[in-house]
């Protein structure tokens, strides 16, 4: 035993380095054992001990085993930063690949691997060939992974060496281990690779479902996961497939159970008797609940992937509800994935139970838990017709209990059981008014006030009610001022009386006038204008016919239930998104600098993406929203402070105060008079409706630029935009300003745009996905191109040092060179000038023979600078472009732009 | 496969760091604290045990007050890095007897070396404290385990009983003995957690046992064991319902819902006499994982009431009767109950001639502890408190309190009944005859009575 580790955290009078080599290099083994045990202390607290590298390469050559691993493990850390020196351990490597001892050799291997070094990665080839047909299974198994960091380093060396061939017969080693790791290998290397690497015939599915039943836990998930890949030809052979996995579900080693489960569930795809897939479902369910029993961190991996299993085959664990239940000490993590299981398996024959339950979670100490068993409430009402009155009858006796954050959650879902059956549970609304006065939230208040507007013929006093809310309609947030707007129509077409007469004046007053909300404006015009011309049509639009609504706010896309029921026991199960959604294989990649965060694997569905500006604000017609609509609401982050000045307001007021019925003229005085836009949605496509629009830069700032042109008959409205994720995030930093189009009219506008909200991984592309709807149209779809050069900011000019030196100092791997054939250069001057209006600025030029060669930089978002060298004859179309950045994966975006500003 | 494995202390000390695949930023462990710390900014709320930031996920779990942590940018299977963190958390118990920042700092050479063999390249490599100490030389050092609070499930024993060996539990696998020779002896310890909920009038609505036969073996040459268990245990219940318990509690029999076993366990025999037999590995490990819902006695039956007293006063009557024989005793008992957000006061009486009870009314989180030291089998204690509110209750002071939430650890009982006949040990001589030590201990899980 050699004395407390942690005295080698202890610094010493003297110079610490000076003191360590001495030790180093001393000639007692134990003195320099300890020697090297300081260094890796130091080493593991981030102290820089590379200076010593000689003096611990030097302890390399041993007997000592201990020491030899010590010495190992600095390696792998240093030699990175010391590849010259690491060299010097290249001797030693070899030879101890070929000691007798096998651990030795075993070791030499396993640390040349991971020491990322071309000088060693050379050198590693002879002894890894040998090492994976030594005679010892720790060696070959160790040997096999060795191919697979062989193959991240350099692929072609792999290949070329015949190592994937070497790695394809070790899957019939004697040795299970060794069997598990030639597959684990193999499979990542299929992963990375385009290319059939690792094809799974029946020959290699019996050899690996033998040696499954000898491996360890860790081998039987490598060989259950690579097997998942397998597709089986008949129903015969999934079923024999399927039996001889089926003893893994026995096994104590949650991960074995789940990849288990995974495999099952793939051939079950192929069985065609429902007998034998009844039976499977019997098999599986009582190993999936067992794995609630496991510690919660599984249990919540667990539960993620039940949800999934259960949206597919909802009898699995139809009679297993109670496993559900939520436990006093369970996380809340686990707590609000069991709710979400129960209102899954919520049947009209264990309703009482679950409600008896949601009722008791209902009252407990965590407000997240509680709002969302509220919500569950009221998710079963709307799925279970049956039990509907019971759950309401369930809310309102939480409403009496007057927990202020209970009452506000219940109204809420009451206002969407009112949507799914309408004209069946008014009498309640006189215990909901009881709570008016408590409500302080959004999203109660507006639903309370839906309600009244809603059933105004049925509440006596319900002009009283509005008004209550009315008095503070300034402060009110958006949510509330546009029902507010909405109820108070209602009223009046319901009740026209002189109070109402009054009221509605007053809100469109307000509303109009007295408010910077475009959206509130918008709609409060067009129900002035409704009202006063036609009310019998204000009717029509109004009070029409709501569509019935459905609890699948939860429920996932059949699509992509399938491709993650593909992917069952992974993250991709866990966080409900496809594996390309979060995985970046890039090893390059530089990490982004701030915290820019993917949607958590919260609750989110995947297809809800981040920012629902569109939905958030309802269509009046729609006013009360889905409950998928509010919870995709509630998601949405926060609009950033310092959202750009509104775009600018038409100069409607007059025109519409006078309620003059002619048309609204067009008339924007910033609308950029330029260029005709692209045509991105033509007129055939959009049933009349037109789209013309681009990306554009003003004053510093990015724009959509964007003409609607209405060649439809009929009038449309409510125009909202949408971005789908992109490459650089880039969203509407503001509501869509379009006044109704009239048939034949068109209106231009330019929506303010922001970047890095809803980024989207993968490579980069300019790809721009847009939707857009109104009022009396499906929504539109449709793709535009990101044109790079709109991203070129105001202060990318870079002085000729600073250029030199930034380009001296980026790698040559980042300059990227292409030839842009379409451009062209006609006056040296004229072309500077006209980049440098495009803020790609001028840094130097010179003559090589007949052609001028420009230096120029520039600099998009983020600081990401690229530096320019173009090359050219004047006046003879073809320009070569070369660029360098940090960031090269965005040069062929880069060169677009270039071609496009040089045309 | 795995990226990273670090191990963090709870104020965010970076103990253990290695590096597999070099793929992931240097700083994820100060991102992966920053976030799990403020997973809620306003609330207590816990991170998930699986995360995604900036495309680099961080999979979790807590063992022993330390953070385990594996990073990953590829899409793989997180109950397999889930087990494998809790697995490199016992071994690294196994290798140094106690598990906690001191003996992991104490021990970080070693700490490495295993980290080195149990994975490789992110691939776990092998877990089994057995298989392992053929390729690692460091010893341990050990950290004094006496003043240091106990750990682990087997910690119970140190309470009370004194028939239990205090030491076992925090004696490294591999270490030797200060006297120099190994002490042979095996434990087996059969432990059930419990979860019982019970309806206002006192009816068990859901009733479960979670159970484990956990071994721990210190027998030199590693000899086969025969561990057998009741003749009429059952598995699997026939019918629609695992939860009818009309048509299967009678009898007498133990049916276990499902079970699982460790892979060194051989079932050969299983199915004719209910035997398991294995070569137990060195280390601490389950041999069995069971789960039952068929009905059994609770061992505690919990009555509470809550009665207003006047417009801002209420009264509460909470009564505990253990359900089991009296040569068993309980120990460590803590009863809460969460009263109205609005009660500003509480004041106790406890029974006449009360020993070794204490009470408490916890302001922060509005709710009255109340805990024993002990309770024998057969005994019934009472606890009366007097609230006093800051505002007019609304008359529904029963649905704004509560649930009874119990806590409880009994030695020397099992509510399955599942037992372990014998535990055979292969001899290897005459003289040869270890210390065999079959232990039983019932915990509450979620122990819940609704008001």
């Amino acid at each position: 035993m050699s004395g407390h580790d942690s005295k080698y955290f202890s610094t010493t009078k003297k110079g610490e380095i000076p003191e360590l080599k001495e030790e180093l290099n001393s000639q007692y083994k134990d003195k320099k054992k300890d020697a090297v045990k300081k260094v890796i202390a130091a080493m593991t607290v981030g102290k820089d001990v590379s200076s010593l590298f000689t003096d611990v390469v030097n302890c390399m050559q041993t007997e000592n085993l201990e020491l030899k691993k010590l010495v190992y493990l600095y390696l792998i850390n240093y030699a990175k930063s010391q590849p010259d020196l690491a060299i010097l351990a290249v001797n030693t490597f070899v030879k101890d690949s070929q000691d007798p001892n096998p651990l030795i050799r075993a070791l030499a291997v396993r640390t040349m691997g991971c020491i990322r070094v071309d000088k060693i990665t050379e050198y590693l080839c002879d002894p890894l060939q040998r090492c994976l047909k030594d005679d010892d299974p720790y060696v070959r198994k160790t040997a096999a992974i060795c191919v697979a960091k062989l193959y991240d380093i350099n692929a072609e060396l792999v290949e070329d060496r015949g190592f994937l061939e070497t790695l394809k017969d070790l899957i019939s080693d004697n040795n299970p281990m060794v069997v598990a790791n030639a597959v684990a290998a193999l499979a990542e290397i299929q992963d990375n690779s385009a290319r059939p690497i690792f094809e799974i015939t029946s020959h290699t599915l019996s050899k690996l479902l033998t040696a499954l039943n000898e491996c360890t836990e860790w081998g039987q998930v490598f060989i259950l996961d690579a097997l998942s890949r397998y597709k089986a030809a008949d129903a015969r052979e999934a079923e024999n497939i399927v039996e001889r996995v089926t003893p893994r579900l026995q096994h104590a080693n949650c991960a074995v159970v789940l990849s288990a489960v995974k495999m099952i569930l793939q051939q079950m795809e192929l069985i065609t008797s429902t007998d034998v897939v009844r039976n499977l479902c019997k098999k599986m369910a009582p190993p999936l609940v067992t794995l609630l029993s496991a510690e919660p961190e599984i249990q919540y991996v667990a539960l993620r992937n039940i949800n999934l299993i259960v949206q597919k085959r909802p009898t699995i664990l139809a009679h297993e509800i109670k496993v559900f239940f939520c436990k006093y000490n369970d996380p809340i993590y686990v707590k609000m994935e069991k709710l979400e299981i129960m209102i899954m398996l919520a049947s009209d024959r264990n309703i009482d139970q679950v409600l008896l339950e949601f009722k008791e979670y209902a009252t407990e100490v965590d407000v997240d838990f509680v709002r969302k068993a509220v919500r569950a409430i009221g998710r079963c009402a709307i799925k279970l017709e049956r039990a509907a009155e019971r759950c309401i009858s369930v809310l309102l006796e939480l409403i009496k209990i007057k927990v202020n954050y209970v009452v506000q959650e219940a109204i809420i879902v009451i206002k969407d059981i009112f949507r799914r059956y309408p004209n069946t549970y008014e009498s309640i609304i006189a215990t909901l008014c009881e709570s008016l006065d408590t409500l302080d939230e959004p999203e109660a208040k507006a639903s309370m006030i839906w309600i009244i507007g809603e059933y105004a013929e049925r509440i006596d006093n319900a002009d009283e009610l509005l008004e209550s809310f009315l008095e503070s309609f300034p402060e009110e947030p958006a949510l509330v001022q546009l029902q507010l707007l909405t109820a108070t129509v209602k009223l009046f077409l319901k009740k026209p009386t002189e109070g109402p007469q009054q009221m509605i004046q007053a809100v469109l007053n307000n509303a109009t006038v007295e408010t910077d909300n475009p959206d509130l404006r918008d709609r409060a015009y067009i129900y002035w204008r409704l009202l006063s011309t036609d009310p019998e049509a204000a009717k029509d639009v109004v009070l029409a016919e709501k569509p019935v609504i459905s609890d699948d706010s939860n429920l996932l896309d059949p699509s992509l239930l399938d491709e993650l029921l593909a992917n069952i026991a992974t993250l991709s199960s866990v966080y409900h998104k496809p594996p390309e959604a979060f995985v970046s294989r890039a090893r390059t990649a530089a990490p982004r600098p701030d915290d820019e965060e993917y949607p958590d694997g919260g609750e989110t569905a995947y297809s809800e993406s981040p920012s629902h500006a569109a939905d958030a604000a309802p269509a009046p017609v729609t006013a009360a929203g889905t409950s998928a609509v509010t919870h995709a609401a509630a998601k949405q982050p926060a609009p950033p402070a310092t959202v750009p000045a509104a775009a600018p307001v038409p100069d409607l007021l007059g025109d519409l105060m006078g309620l003059d019925n002619s048309i609204v003229p067009v008339d924007q005085p910033t609308t950029p008079s330029g260029p005709p836009l692209p045509v991105l949605l033509p007129s055939s496509t959009g049933q009349g409706l037109q789209i013309t629009a681009q990306l554009v830069r003003r004053d510093g700032q990015i724009f959509y630029n964007i003409q609607f042109e209405n060649n439809s008959q009929i009038v449309l409205d409510g125009f909202m935009i949408q971005f789908n994720k992109n490459t650089f995030g880039l969203a509407a930093a503001g509501p869509l300003q379009v006044p109704p189009l009239q048939p034949g009219a068109s209106a231009r506008t330019l929506l303010p745009m922001i970047l890095f909200q809803n980024v989207s991984t993968g490579p980069p592309s300019s790809l721009l996905q847009v939707a857009v709807k109104n009022n009396q149209q499906p929504v539109w779809y449709f793709n535009d191109k990101i044109s790079l050069h709109a991203f070129f900011v105001e202060d990318g000019r870079m002085e000729r040092a600073n250029f030199l030196e930034t380009w001296k100092n980026l790698p040559d791997a980042n300059e990227v060179t292409k030839d842009l054939p379409n451009a062209v250069i006609n006056s040296v001057d004229a072309t500077i000038e006209h980049l440098t209006a495009s803020n790609v600025f001028f840094v130097a030029k010179r003559r090589n023979a007949s052609k001028d060669l420009l230096y120029l930089s520039t600099k998009i978002p983020r600081g990401i600078p690229f530096l320019i060298e173009l090359t050219a004859t004047v006046g003879i179309p073809g320009v070569k472009c070369a660029v360098k950045t940090p960031s090269p994966e965005l040069a062929p975006l880069f060169f677009e732009a270039m071609e496009t500003l040089l045309k | 496969m795995i990226s990273q494995f670090f191990v963090l202390s709870q104020r965010g000390d970076n103990i253990v760091f290695r590096d597999y695949r070099g793929e992931v930023p240097k700083g994820s462990a100060e991102i992966f604290f920053r976030k799990v710390k403020f997973w809620k900014e306003d609330e207590a709320e816990e991170a998930p045990p699986v995360f995604n930031v900036d495309g680099v996920n961080y999979i979790h779990v807590k063992v022993a007050g330390l953070l385990f942590v594996a990073t990953t940018r590829v899409n793989v299977s997180p109950s397999l890095v889930l087990e494998l963190l809790q697995r490199i958390a016992r071994v690294i118990k196994d290798y140094l007897g106690v598990l906690n920042e001191e003996s992991l700092r104490k021990n970080f050479v070693l700490v490495y070396e295993l980290l080195d063999e149990v994975i490789d390249f992110g691939y776990p490599q092998t877990t089994s404290t057995e298989v392992l100490k053929s390729y690692i030389f460091n010893e341990p050092i050990m950290v004094d385990a006496a003043r240091l609070p106990p750990l682990g499930p087997a910690a119970m024993f140190m309470q009370g009983a004194k028939r239990m060996p205090g030491t076992a539990v925090t004696k490294s696998v591999v270490a030797n003995e200060p006297g120099g020779r190994k002490r042979e002896e095996i434990f087996v310890d059969i432990i059930e957690k419990i979860s019982v909920t019970f309806s206002s009038s006192g009816y068990i609505l859901t009733s479960e046992i979670d159970g484990t036969i956990q071994m721990k073996s210190y027998l030199t040459g590693n000899p086969e064991i025969r561990l057998a268990l009741n003749e009429d245990l059952s598995i699997g219940r026939n019918g629609s319902s695992i939860y009818d318990y009309h048509s299967s509690s009678g009898g007498g029999t133990v049916v276990l819902d499902d079970c699982n076993f460790h892979e060194s366990v051989h079932l050969d025999s299983f199915d004719i006499d209910r035997t398991l037999t294995l070569i137990p590995p060195d280390g601490e490990f389950a041999v069995m994982n069971y789960r039952m819902t068929q009905e059994f006695k609770p061992p505690f039956r919990i009555n509470a009431l809550i009665e207003e007293a006047g417009p801002l006063k209420a009264e509460v009557l909470l009564k505990i009767r253990a359900d089991f024989s009296p040569s068993v005793t309980a120990n460590t008992i803590t009863v809460q109950m969460p009263v109205p957000s609005y009660t500003a006061r509480a004041s106790f009486e406890l029974e006449a001639g009360a020993v070794g009870q204490t009470t408490d009314f916890k302001e922060g989180s509005k709710r009255l502890e109340w805990c024993l030291k002990k309770i024998v089998g057969g005994a019934e204690h009472t606890l009366r408190a007097k609230l006093t509110f800051s505002q007019e209750s609304h008359g529904n002071t029963t649905k704004e309190a509560g649930p009874v939430n119990m806590n409880f650890t009994i030695p020397m009982y099992n509510a399955s009944r599942l037992q372990v006949r014998y535990l055979q040990i292969a001899k290897k001589s005459k003289t040869y005859n270890p210390y065999r030590w079959v232990r039983y201990v019932t915990q509450a899980n979620s122990y819940v009575a609704r008001l």
